[in-house]
């Protein structure tokens, strides 16, 4: 099996709802492990998994998910789980025979079915609410007999989209256990996220993706170098800003300076942030008054919403 | 890719666990119950005939049954007294009088005479018409104004001088009421609508007089509608007083009156309807109180009109239209596509669903009319039936019903995965299913109605008084053989499969708001 075989793969691909661009040119190359899908609400995190799920069909470019095509369902469902984000379930669906229902298309037999629900109820500890109906559970337990479903046949590629979305702690921590030991099995659990921190820690690597386009992409330590070498952002206070200023342009790392309009701060942006301390504490030296840097992006989010945000 | 502990199921399997699970959701679907209205609609006709003649029966019955024979026996023109006599008692009796105004005859037409007594001293006589026609027509006519006296055979007036209101014509003046003749047309008339209409005649001297004869226009070979409705005779000594000696209403109007009566009588299977008119038979039926005969042919008509034409092709709408776009706005048709099976057998699981939903609806509602349609019927002519055939019958009434879920089910499967609302694609749908009858004859094959109305076993019944057009919409084209028309639909069928199977492969999940 080669590595592309492996790996779930975009090439050039973009889709459209109409003139609205739903990816634009996405190229990515999944190897398995926890891959979390980085995005707000609208980057397009929901149109690639419904195009790696065959749900949707791109427009250009071509997908394989571990060598299959999402055009055949028949061979591609069979190793793959998606847990979607559409909060609905058949109306006649107790949460058992919304699963066993499902399990009988994969041509286990009933008892076998049975089983495998009974068992992926268990792990996501819906064994007392399994002969109620799925309309009549809460927003959490729908999430989670949706998870379930997608885990119920054993699949090498686990799809989850916003799967941490409205769980309590408890389960939370529960359910991210079953992603770790997913991917140690060598399978492929892609979830997606809006929340940096919430995948930050669990994930093998890293995909940030804004309005349609990936922005950063890796092993979680190569994004985070990634956004090392983007350009970070300072807000300076100093009694003389734009003697400071003039003398901060001088130095090569600094990309911009925007002077608040007091005269007393401003807002510098740098390439190199141990060069940036460097050149702050040498002009200090110099006898101009400094009177405190803040960085202005130092949480993730943050620096997530200006990897993505800031152009 | 394949596993080896994964099981690999045919794809046949996959497509009867798809039916097996969509089953439930087209049999009871909220939104498609109306559907089980349509196909019940015959078999409740059927019954609710059945049930009323088999009510209608047992009342008749408990009055006593008559004997068939003596039945036919009643001939026109016997009397009520007869009839009765050899019947006995009808199980149902009804009578009406029914009465009305008619014209008392005048005796000879159109010549009235009034008769003085005592006789009256004259001078001058007056004819005063205030009713002139019967017609309503406001024109007197009097042909002749004869006066005698006591003894006298005499006309007084012959002659004499005449007055009165202004003549219709100069040639139809007052001196022709008193020339003595009635027989030159309607020149030899007095005529006027000159109103106050009057007549005066001038006897020269006064003198007895004790009758009158007025002779009106049928006298004079007119329609006695013409004749003086009413009218007054005033006589006067010296032109100026006038004394009032007759009024008469002219012919006057008697009640006619007619006796009507019904007798019924029963055998048990006929009913007998005898008319009487005033006592004597004036009409006779005598019809078995359910004509199996006639019910079959009105089942013909209802299946092919209303059950073929309507309630399969509204009822398959309901049930396939939906079978995806019903999913798709309940969001819930991702999770078929997440299940390792082909979009085609995804299409054929849920076709297979719909089918056997509507053979199972619109077959029985077939078989449930069927049923309703024979079970009151008599013993005897059931058993006719079956032995003519009545089993063929049956086995292809059925067969034409599912058939017709067959073909009108992929055609709304196709239409309802292109389009979503169902009104204009069923309005175009319908109108080209009900004008195929007069187009070209390749064309007609693209029609499921021209497969299924080959297929029934019984022509349906077109009255003669039906236009031209409607003639040609409704009935049904040259048929074809039976394995052809089978055939035929079957292709028809099997091409909106794969343009619906088209439109599967390339459908994507698109609930309105994405992120």
């Amino acid at each position: 099996m080669s590595a592309e075989g492996q790996a779930v793969v975009f090439e050039e691909v973009s889709k459209f709802y109409g003139e609205v661009l739903g990816v634009n040119r996405v190229t990515l190359n999944i190897p398995p492990g926890i891959t979390s899908l980085v995005g707000p609400n609208g980057s397009g995190k929901t149109t690639l998994m419904n195009l790696m799920t065959g749900l949707i069909h791109p427009d250009h470019g071509r997908i394989l998910v571990r060598g299959l095509s999402p055009r055949d369902p028949e061979a591609l469902m069979r190793i793959t789980g998606y847990a979607t984000q559409y909060d609905t379930a058949p109306r006649w669906a107790t949460g058992f025979t919304f699963l066993t229902t499902s399990l009988l298309l994969f041509g286990y037999e009933r008892r076998e079915a049975e089983e495998k629900a009974w068992k992926a109820l268990e792990r996501l500890g819906l064994t007392e609410a399994a002969n109620r109906k799925v309309a009549a559970y809460s927003k959490g337990m729908r999430q989670r007999v949706r998870l379930a479903q997608a885990i119920a046949h054993d699949p090498d590629v686990l799809v989850l989209d916003e799967p941490l979305n409205g769980l309590d702690p408890l389960v939370r921590a529960e359910t991210i256990d079953l992603f770790r030991a997913w991917a140690a099995q060598g399978k492929h659990v892609i979830l997606s996220s809006h929340v940096l921190q919430e995948v930050d820690v669990i994930s093998d690597q890293v995909v940030l993706i804004a309005n349609g386009s990936i922005v950063a992409e890796g092993a979680i330590r190569d994004v985070r170098e990634e956004i090392d070498e983007h350009p970070s952002q300072y807000l300076v206070r100093c009694r003389h800003a734009s003697e400071v200023a003039s003398l901060l342009f001088a130095e090569a790392h600094v990309t911009e300076i925007k002077l608040n309009e007091d005269g007393m701060g401003m807002l510098v942006m740098t390439r190199d942030r141990q060069q940036f301390a460097r050149s702050l504490a040498r002009i200090a030296l110099d006898g101009h008054r400094i009177d405190g840097v803040v960085p202005a992006d130092e949480n993730v989010d943050a620096l997530y919403e200006y990897l993505i945000g800031g152009e | 890719m394949v596993r080896p502990d994964r099981p690999f199921p045919t794809r046949a399997r996959q497509t009867w666990t798809i039916a097996r699970i969509e089953l439930r959701r087209v049999f009871f679907a909220r939104h498609s119950f109306w559907v089980y209205g349509l196909a019940l609609l015959p078999a409740v006709i059927f019954f609710g005939h059945g049930l009323e003649a088999k009510i209608r029966g047992e009342r008749l019955a408990q009055r006593g049954l008559a004997v068939p024979a003596l039945l036919d026996s009643v001939r026109e023109g016997e009397t009520l007294d007869e009839v009765k006599e050899r019947l006995g008692a009808p199980a149902r009796e009804r009578w009406s009088v029914r009465s009305r105004r008619v014209r008392r005859a005048t005796g000879s037409a159109g010549t009235t005479t009034h008769a003085i007594d005592p006789a009256v001293e004259a001078r001058f006589v007056r004819l005063n018409i205030t009713n002139p026609s019967y017609s309503g027509e406001p024109r007197a006519r009097i042909y002749e104004f004869e006066v005698y006296g006591p003894q006298g055979r005499e006309n007084l007036a012959f002659g004499r001088p005449a007055t009165g209101s202004i003549p219709c014509s100069p040639a139809e003046g007052p001196e022709k009421a008193v020339n003595g003749s009635v027989a030159g047309g309607e020149q030899d008339r007095w005529c006027s609508y000159d109103w106050p209409l009057y007549l005066q005649v001038d006897l020269g001297t006064t003198r007895p007089v004790a009758r009158f004869v007025v002779k009106h226009a049928s006298a004079g070979g007119e329609s006695d509608e013409s004749d003086t409705r009413e009218f007054n005779i005033q006589v006067s000594t010296d032109g100026k007083v006038f004394t009032t000696v007759e009024t008469s209403s002219g012919a006057a109007f008697v009640e006619e009156r007619t006796e009507y009566r019904e007798l019924i009588y029963f055998d048990g299977r006929r009913q007998a309807r005898y008319l009487f008119v005033d006592g004597r038979v004036d009409n006779r039926s005598v019809r078995p109180l359910l004509d199996f005969e006639e019910d079959r042919a009105i089942f013909a008509g209802i299946f092919q009109f209303f059950y073929l034409r309507l309630a399969v092709f509204f009822g398959c709408l309901g049930l396939f239209m939906y079978l995806f776009s019903g999913e798709m706005s309940n969001r819930t048709l991702h999770y078929w596509f997440l299940v390792p099976a082909r979009r085609e057998v995804l299409l054929a699981g849920k076709y297979a669903a719909g089918l056997i939903a509507a053979s199972v609806i619109f077959g029985g509602g077939a078989l449930l009319a069927l049923a309703a349609l024979v079970w009151p019927q008599d013993p005897v002519a059931i058993q006719a039936y079956w032995n003519a055939g009545g089993l063929r019958h049956v086995f292809w009434y059925t067969t034409a019903a599912v058939l017709g879920c067959v073909g009108y089910g992929s055609v709304f499967l196709a239409v309802g995965l292109y389009i979503r609302n169902p009104i204009v694609p069923a309005a175009v749908l319908l109108a080209w299913e009900g004008a195929a009858g007069i187009l070209p004859h390749v064309l007609q094959k693209a029609s499921i109605l021209y497969y299924l109305q080959s297929l029934c076993p019984v022509p349906a019944p077109i009255e003669d008084d039906v236009p031209t057009l409607i003639r040609l919409l409704i009935a049904p084209a040259a048929p074809a053989s039976r394995p052809g028309a089978i055939l035929g639909l079957l292709l028809l069928t099997a091409f909106a499969l794969w343009i619906a199977a088209k439109a599967v492969r390339r459908m994507q999940i698109s609930y309105g708001s994405e992120s």
